[in-house]
């Protein structure tokens, strides 16, 4: 643990996720254009690009939240842990344990704060009594540093939260089913300066025992949080590299432009 | 660490998947379960009509020839009408028989049921038509004419396989010899199964002549009663609608209208029939079994139906419309009335058809306001027509079902299916409308 | 008729002369040069037509009622009926032409004529359920002096008997209303719900395109081919092949006929109610569901349903209100005699029945026997007046939740 910890993140783990020539198509629409992806284990990845760009489409690929749209079609090979996550053989279900998701917009269930966390857990069986699921639902909160301001009132509805803890309420959920990975789609954009701090301090938090996946549409979050960055365009890769070097040294000039805010 | 060890291969599927999986597929199947049971009803319910019913519109008819005699029809010999008029029914009776006796003889038919018997054979209705036709034309007296008449309802159950040798022998309106002459006569041509328009046209018969009953009257009140809805409901709920959300101020009487008619909409259509007995029969005195209280009832229990889609037709019809109006100088009464409404015609139009197809398919109001009586007479063509006597279909249908003759049964699955029809074509016109006409902002 | 008819002519005929008596007026006093008048001149022209009509129907509606109201026809002449119509359309005639001078908003005035006519339009919605409460109030009132209320709501025995001394206790009816709508109930809302369910979930485009129209076909046929499809198809095979081989009756017409005919006509009600208030929860709940490895079916039982509850509880509560107030189905299928019993198989009888067989026919009505018909219409327009106001706060709670 500790020593992933301190591994110097311009040198990436063995990848974790590796994306090789995946086409994704919306009815006619080819919204993403054979995208190659290394995403290595224990960092922060940041996918950033202007709107439209393909980056959340691709985001949702990872954890087969596609399959849920009818005319979507996806083309390629995405292994995580070298194991091909479109093989017929693969449940999704199974795989959405392991690959966890934030969404752009908080969604707590209308239900209690605790039912919220606990929900994964249930359906999951990870736990074997009231006991340990207690337990796991206070470690998940934790993590989701919303323990201290949740903890005396774990009845409440989930939904009766401020918008930045209903985010943290959701990242503790998703956190609570033991994902390998984590994927957030914009986590910050419905939230307010204060909140959005609150959310990033937590992402750096969670890259000691996740693989985190970030899409956001601010290049200083990108730049905050992140260790490696990728640039998409026009559903194209335009460019991924170490964080640093996406926004002081980028090899393409469409990502100059963009980083410049000419484009976007 | 334990939790990453926990996700085995992507691969295999685990235990817990497997029994979750399982859990799915059932869930799946119930789904699937309750949608086939659904369409199974409407298929048993439409078999059952189409079986019971198809065959209410053929009927067997028996082709005669009838001597007219001058002695007993026209003593006068004037073929006067008026003068002719004094033979009855009961004088033409047996010129019926002894038309029957003879056709049989020239067929070559034997049997040894008396005349009287045999004349079971033809519908009681018979005479009345027979002496229609004489008395609309006078000159046929003297002569002997060929007739088809139609076949007594026990021996059109015979050919639609409602009656049977063994239910004909503990019938008295029938016997198993009666029924092996009509047989006879069909082999030979002269008594023949076909499509039958009088049951779209007749009106109704007593409980002793199923043959001869028909839907003119119920068909021609139902229409009445549709132009009367159509001419109170449509205007009464577009200027209600647009009321309510053009022009209508925000504050309690508002919103006490509004809940007003959702709960109308949603009031049993029996508690209308009481209004329409309480209020515009006994207060007001209009008529009993009249089209226009018909009517009147139904526009009340439709209005509702017609604001909540015209509500919905003006909401559809975007702000920049009106705004568009408003800035070159239009009032706003004018540019409702200029723009919004024009836009909104065609959802106004395919509310107003479905609100109308369930006055048509509506029943239980109508019979506390007394249109359930037997109405054999039809209304007058005309403003007149509104105020007499008649009934409608789907009170003829409950009318039917009351009688004791099963050849009632089969006339009530037939005017379902007749009512069924014209449903089928408001609604197909609702359709065609809304396809053609629909706009998306 | 003809009564209506003059008065009703000559109304037309003023409206008709005021319009192009006005219009003219406009004219001459514009000394033909239109564009100086405050309005255009078919304005002045509708201004005054309208002027002419809607006091005179108003006058109408008023002696309309009075007449109703009156103890004895003799009091209200028909002179005086044609007075109260034509005096106003005249004053409203006089007054209009009066006004159309130069500078007169026409256009204005007639505006406000026809917002008046609009305003009475929704006011009729107003007066239908006044119609609808004092139609019924009324009769009740006279039939509880006739006959004690206690006996009505708390006797368990119904025997009308028309030659006086007659049994009207409420109870077997309710009893025998409300057996039949749970037995709907039990029906519909299970397959309209999992219809529901599936349709707008897992089914693919070719099976909805088919199998929603299909259920909606349910909604639009009419109640009484429910009843005859009872009568006829269901009652007789539940008789010869439930109730006979376990000997528990020999009725065709029984509860469950109706109960079970009763429902698959509320399952499309059922299921299109479930289908609007399960997609009014939003996507963002089952993606966070599903984000989290819920199958489908978990998601749905565990997050959407729950979400929807509200909403699914209302759409039930209609549905028990429609189910309380149906009456063909019933009249047809339930049978006419009133009991108390628990078996389902048995002919039982609801208070729609007898509101119709207790108004139909001869009717007196002086009679107890006649009048209890208005307190059962008031007793069913109350409970399910209850009903759908439960429902409607409920649904349109939910609704806000999630606008």
């Amino acid at each position: 643990m500790k020593d992933q910890a301190e591994m110097d993140n311009s040198m990436p783990t063995p990848s974790k996720i590796s994306a090789s020539g995946v086409q994704v198509y919306y009815g006619d629409n080819h919204a993403i254009k054979d995208v190659n992806v290394e995403i290595a284990d224990k960092t922060v990845t940041a996918f950033i690009g202007p709107s439209g760009c393909g980056k959340s489409t691709f985001l949702r690929c990872i954890n087969r939240m596609n399959d849920t749209i009818d005319v979507c079609r996806v083309e390629g090979d995405i292994r995580i842990d070298g194991e091909d996550i479109y093989d017929p053989k693969v449940d999704p279900v199974q795989l959405r344990a392991k690959v966890g998701m934030v969404f752009q917009k908080p969604n707590p269930f209308p239900k209690s704060i605790y039912d919220n966390v606990a929900y994964g857990p249930k359906i999951h069986g990870l736990a074997r009594d009231k006991a340990e699921l207690d337990e796991i639902v206070e470690t998940a909160l934790r993590r989701g540093a919303i323990w201290d301001e949740v903890k005396d009132r774990l009845d409440a509805p989930g939904t009766g939260l401020s918008g930045g803890q209903q985010q943290r309420l959701c990242i503790a959920r998703a956190v609570a089913t033991e994902p390998e990975v984590l994927l957030m789609d914009e986590p910050c954009s419905a939230l307010d300066p204060i909140a959005t701090a609150q959310v990033e301090e937590l992402i750096d938090d969670l890259r000691q025992r996740f693989s985190v996946v970030i899409v956001t549409h601010s290049m200083q979050q990108a730049a905050r949080v992140s260790q490696r960055t990728a640039f998409f365009h026009l559903g194209n890769l335009v460019e991924m590299d170490d964080t640093d070097k996406i926004f002081t040294n980028p090899r393409d000039p469409r990502t100059e432009s963009y980083i410049s805010g000419r484009i976007g | 660490m334990s939790y990453q060890s926990r996700h085995g291969s992507l691969l295999t599927e685990d235990a817990r998947t497997r029994k979750r999986n399982r859990a799915e597929s059932r869930f799946k199947a119930y789904g699937l379960t309750a949608v086939i049971a659904s369409v199974l009803a409407l298929f048993m319910l439409l078999a059952s009509i189409l079986s019971n019913g198809l065959g209410a519109f053929q009927q067997t008819f028996v082709t005669i020839n009838i001597a007219l005699p001058e002695d007993k029809l026209d003593k006068s010999g004037v073929r006067d009408p008026e003068v002719m008029a004094k033979v009855s029914t009961f004088g033409y009776t047996p010129l019926i028989r002894d038309g029957l006796v003879q056709t049989l003889a020239n067929a070559g038919i034997e049997t040894d049921q008396s005349a009287k018997a045999l004349l079971g054979l033809i519908s009681k209705e018979a005479p009345a038509a027979l002496r229609y036709r004489v008395l609309a034309n006078p000159d046929l007296v003297g002569q002997t004419v060929s007739m088809e008449l139609l076949a007594n309802g026990r021996i059109d159950g015979f050919f639609k396989g409602r009656v049977t040798m063994e239910s004909a022998a503990l019938d008295k309106n029938t016997s198993p010899e009666i029924l092996q002459v009509a047989q006879q006569l069909a082999d030979d041509g002269l008594m023949t199964t076909r499509f039958n328009w009088g049951f779209l046209t007749k009106p109704d018969a007593s409980d002793q002549r199923p043959e001869s009953a028909g839907l003119g009257v119920a068909i021609l009140g139902s229409l009445y009663m549709m132009i009367v809805v159509l001419a109170l409901a449509l205007p009464l709920g577009v200027a209600a609608s647009i009321y309510l959300e053009e022009f209508a101020p925000n504050n309690w009487i508002t919103d006490l209208i509004e809940v007003n008619i959702s709960n109308l909409a949603a009031v049993p259509s029996i508690v209308y029939g009481i209004l329409g007995l309480a209020i515009f029969i006994n207060f007001a005195g209009l008529p009993q079994s009249a089209p226009l209280v018909g009517g009147l009832v139904l526009t009340l229990m439709t209005l509702p139906t017609i604001i909540i889609s015209t509500r919905a037709a003006l909401k559809s019809v975007p702000p920049s419309i009106r705004d568009a109006a408003l800035g070159v100088g239009a009032s706003k009464m004018q540019s409702v009335f200029h723009h919004v409404l024009p836009l909104a015609a065609p959802g106004i139009l395919t509310g107003t058809i479905i609100g109308l197809a369930q006055a048509l398919g509506e029943t239980a109001p109508l019979l506390l306001i007394g249109m359930v009586a037997f109405v054999k007479e039809y209304p007058e063509i005309g403003i007149e027509g509104f105020t007499d006597p008649a009934t409608a279909l789907p009170v003829q249908i409950f009318n039917w079902t009351q009688r004791a003759d099963p050849a009632f049964v089969e006339r009530a699955f037939g005017a379902i299916i007749t009512l069924l029809v014209f449903l089928l074509f408001m609604n197909l016109l609702a359709i065609f409308l809304r396809r053609k006409f629909e706009r998306r902002w | 008729m003809t009564l209506i008819t003059s008065p009703l002519a000559l109304t037309l005929l003023l409206a008709v002369a005021a319009y192009w008596l006005a219009k003219r007026r406009a004219i001459s006093a514009a000394k033909g040069d239109v564009r100086s008048l405050a309005a255009l001149p078919t304005a002045y022209g509708t201004n005054a037509a309208l002027s002419v009509v809607i006091p005179a129907f108003v006058g109408f509606i008023l002696i309309s009622l009075y007449s109703g109201l009156a103890p004895r026809a003799e009091d209200v002449a028909p002179l005086s009926k044609t007075w109260f119509i034509l005096v106003p359309a005249v004053l409203g005639f006089v007054g209009a032409i009066a006004l159309s001078t130069k500078d007169f908003r026409a256009r204005t005035a007639s505006e406000r004529w026809i917002l008046a006519l609009l305003m009475g339009a929704s006011g009729v919605a107003i007066l239908t359920t006044i119609g609808i409460v004092f139609s019924m109030l009324f009769e009740t009132f006279n039939f509880f002096s006739q006959y004690s209320w206690t006996d009505f709501f708390f006797s368990t025995k119904w025997s009308p008997n028309f030659r006086g001394d007659s049994d009207l206790g409420i109870l077997p009816l309710l009893w025998g209303t409300l057996y039949i709508s749970f037995i709907a109930l039990l029906v519909a809302v299970p397959i309209g719900l999992f219809s529901a369910v599936y349709l707008s979930e897992y089914a693919g485009p070719r099976m909805r395109a088919f199998a929603k129209p299909a259920i909606e076909v349910l909604a639009g046929i009419p109640t009484i081919v429910y009843g005859l499809f009872a009568l006829v198809t269901v009652g007789p095979l539940l008789r010869d092949y439930f109730a006979q081989p376990i000997g528990l009756g020999d009725s065709a017409s029984s509860v469950l006929t109706a109960g079970l005919v009763m429902g698959v006509m509320l399952i499309p009600f059922v299921s299109s109610l479930s289908d609007d208030i399960i997609n009014a929860v939003p996507q963002a709940m089952r993606d966070g569901s599903l984000g989290l490895g819920a199958t489908k079916s978990e998601t749905i039982r565990q997050v959407v349903v729950p979400a929807a509850l509200p909403g699914i509880v209302g759409a039930i509560l209609l549905a028990a209100s429609r189910a309380i107030g149906e009456t063909m189905i019933v009249v047809l299928g339930a049978g006419a005699a009133a009991r108390l019993s628990l078996n389902p198989l048995e002919a039982m009888t609801t208070v729609t029945v007898k509101i119709v067989s207790q108004l139909t026919g001869d009717t007196d009505f002086s009679a107890p026997e006649t009048l209890v018909a208005f307190a059962l219409g008031l007793t069913l327009f109350v409970l399910t007046l209850g009903l759908n106001v439960l429902a409607l706060i409920i649904v349109r709670r939910y609704r806000e939740q999630y606008e």
